[in-house]
């Protein structure tokens, strides 16, 4: 992999997480407030205490196994490219 | 009053425990100190592997008050606290999928050792990475003051032994053992930690079961008692708008911690990277929802007023000193304080690396001296021990000004380095006047709006302070000029 596709390689897998993370926000809403009326038991516990919290966990596993699968590739991260200049100027 | 001999015994043998890990570290990295101090003190040899990566991200992450604060809350709020604890899920796969590849790529480019080495590449700027090695030691400072309060305060709760006597045991151990073993020792230390918070909850849960009557007979009461408990809004305790700004504050501006982003520079592959991010999503969810769950069921073992125990700060060491016997509350309590020493060692080593690379080492290449190993080896434990002791001198008598700043140190980190990363790292336009005015302009304004106690909407502080950053650094961009094309090349290759 050249430099320059390694970058829009790790550009799109930080993309793709925050995907995952926008997915997970929109899940956490209707899990927990989305099911707040439903007046269903689970454990006991009405449905979204626990959709709202074991579930969005779970879902975050799950997310993250297919993000990591079917987006992150394995790239080798020792640069060739020397840097052009070092350090910082005043 | 005073406890029993024996009940110290667990924390002494843990202590004793971590301090052998940093000193067999120390033997075992000996080649790499040999020829390389300053970067296998700091950051090892890029050898963490998803188990330890992940574990030391969480245990950084995870704090003394997620253990005694957060539950003593959840007792008395019920299940909205666990709906709204459990957005933390997001930190450590957001942090490693957005920055670990992409800032351990220019770490093997420019040789970097900390999070700053990598902002002065990027924006060309010294003063804009000595104001970041500022701010880093200041909120890192008033931080590890409030875990080793909050860890004291616990020990005396449970042991009945006193304050000082806890402080010395866990707070002065942990600045030993850091001091002695460098990050490698940190990252395994942290992960004992990360295991003994886990065990630590599953013991709590458990014992508070038990004592409050079986999980049936607590659920009952609470939809006798507590209907609200059982409602995410809380009966008004809990509004939308504190929803959002924890999304913002514990969720998704983590990623900019830079005791988080330094990970990026430690671990030894990609394999490790994916598993760090799957083992630590559910270490997170583990912690946050057992531990808050913990302080719920606390409700069938007291259920009185916050007040009648005085305060919610204090039911989590109620519950242990009730629900538990005697010996196991003294080896329960290590989770907690475990959740406390891995915060301040990983906090410790960043700190230090902060004043011995991002500013001596740097001003001294620049004049062209190379200081010899012997001479860094010396100065970087010396650091890491003075700041370990001034830190632990302090929370001997804290004074008030420390919760101050500690009330700023999350969001203001998260103001300062949030946009300043991000931004940075992804978009060929940021430049060091964005940048520059960003850390600065929102950082103060952010710190301000606190200390002022102004709100918009009532939301907390960190909105005004990320929304300021993200203005300003925009403004700054483009009006400012561009960075020169050899930066963009190195940083976005074409």
């Amino acid at each position: 992999m050249s430099e320059k596709e390694k970058y829009l390689q790790i550009r799109r897998e930080a993309m793709w997480t925050g995907i995952t993370l926008l997915i997970l926000i929109v899940f956490w809403v209707l899990a927990g407030f989305g099911l707040a009326g439903v007046d269903i038991k689970v454990f006991g516990l009405p449905l979204w205490a626990v959709a709202g919290t074991f579930g969005v966990w779970i879902f975050a596993m799950v997310l993250v196994k297919l993000l990591t699968t079917f987006v992150f590739k394995d790239i080798d991260l020792e640069t060739d490219g020397t840097p052009s200049r070092k350090g910082g100027q005043p | 009053m005073n406890g029993d001999i024996s009940q110290l015994l667990p924390l002494l043998g843990y202590m004793a425990f971590m301090i052998g890990i940093s000193f067999y570290v120390r033997h075992q990295q000996q080649s790499g100190l040999m020829n390389n101090f300053v970067k296998t003190y700091f950051i090892g040899n890029r050898d963490l592997g998803g188990f330890v990566l992940a574990m030391t991200t969480v245990a950084t992450y995870s704090s003394v008050s997620s253990f005694v604060g957060g539950p003593g809350v959840a007792w008395n709020v019920g299940f909205g606290w666990v709906y709204m604890a459990v957005v933390q899920v997001t930190a450590v796969f957001l942090v490693l999928g957005i920055f670990g590849k992409r800032v351990a790529l220019l770490a093997s480019k420019f040789n970097a050792v900390t999070v700053v080495d990598i902002i002065r590449h990027r924006y060309k700027s010294d003063l804009l990475a000595e104001i970041s090695a500022f701010i880093i030691v200041l909120f890192f400072c008033a931080t590890m003051v409030a875990q080793f309060v909050g860890g004291a305060k616990l020990f005396e709760a449970v042991t009945g032994y006193s304050y000082v006597t806890g402080l010395i045991l866990f707070g002065a151990m942990v600045v030993v053992y850091t001091t002695i073993g460098g990050f490698r020792a940190v990252a395994i230390t942290d992960t004992c930690c990360a295991v003994m918070m886990m065990i630590g909850i599953m013991m709590l849960v458990y014992f508070v079961l038990q004592a409050g009557g079986g999980y049936d007979s607590i659920v009952a009461h609470l939809e006798t008692n507590r209907p609200d408990m059982l409602e995410p809004l809380s009966g008004g305790k809990m509004p939308y708008g504190l929803y959002l700004t924890q999304w913002i504050l514990v969720g998704i501006c983590t990623i900019a911690l830079p005791q988080s982003v330094v990970r990026g520079l430690a671990f030894k592959n990609n394999k490790s990277l994916v598993r760090a991010m799957l083992i630590g999503t559910f270490a997170v969810g583990f912690m946050n929802i057992g531990v808050n769950l913990t302080g719920i069921l606390g409700q069938g073992v007291m259920t009185g007023a916050p007040a009648d125990y005085g305060g919610t700060d204090s039911i989590i060491p109620r519950i242990v000193v009730t629900a538990m016997p005697a010996t196991l509350a003294s080896i329960a309590i290590i989770g907690p304080l475990s959740a406390s020493i891995s915060t301040i060692s990983s906090l410790l080593l960043v700190g230090s690396s902060a004043i011995i690379k991002d500013i001596y080492l740097y001003r001294q290449e620049r004049k062209g001296n190379k200081p010899g190993d012997g001479k860094l080896r010396i100065l970087s434990m010396l650091a890491t021990a003075v700041i370990g002791a001034i830190v632990f001198f302090i929370a001997m008598t804290p004074p008030s000004l420390i919760w101050l700043i500690n009330m700023f140190a999350f969001g203001g980190l998260e103001t300062a380095f949030f946009w300043t990363l991000l931004l940075g790292l992804y978009w060929p336009r940021a430049n060091k006047t964005g940048a520059m005015l960003s850390m600065v302009g929102g950082t103060v304004l952010y710190c301000l709006a606190q200390g002022m106690g102004f709100k918009i909407m009532g939301l907390h502080q960190i909105t005004i302070g990320i929304t300021v950053s993200l203005i300003l650094f925009l403004i700054g961009s483009y009006v400012g000029k561009s960075e020169d094309k050899e930066t963009l090349g190195d940083f976005f290759p074409e």
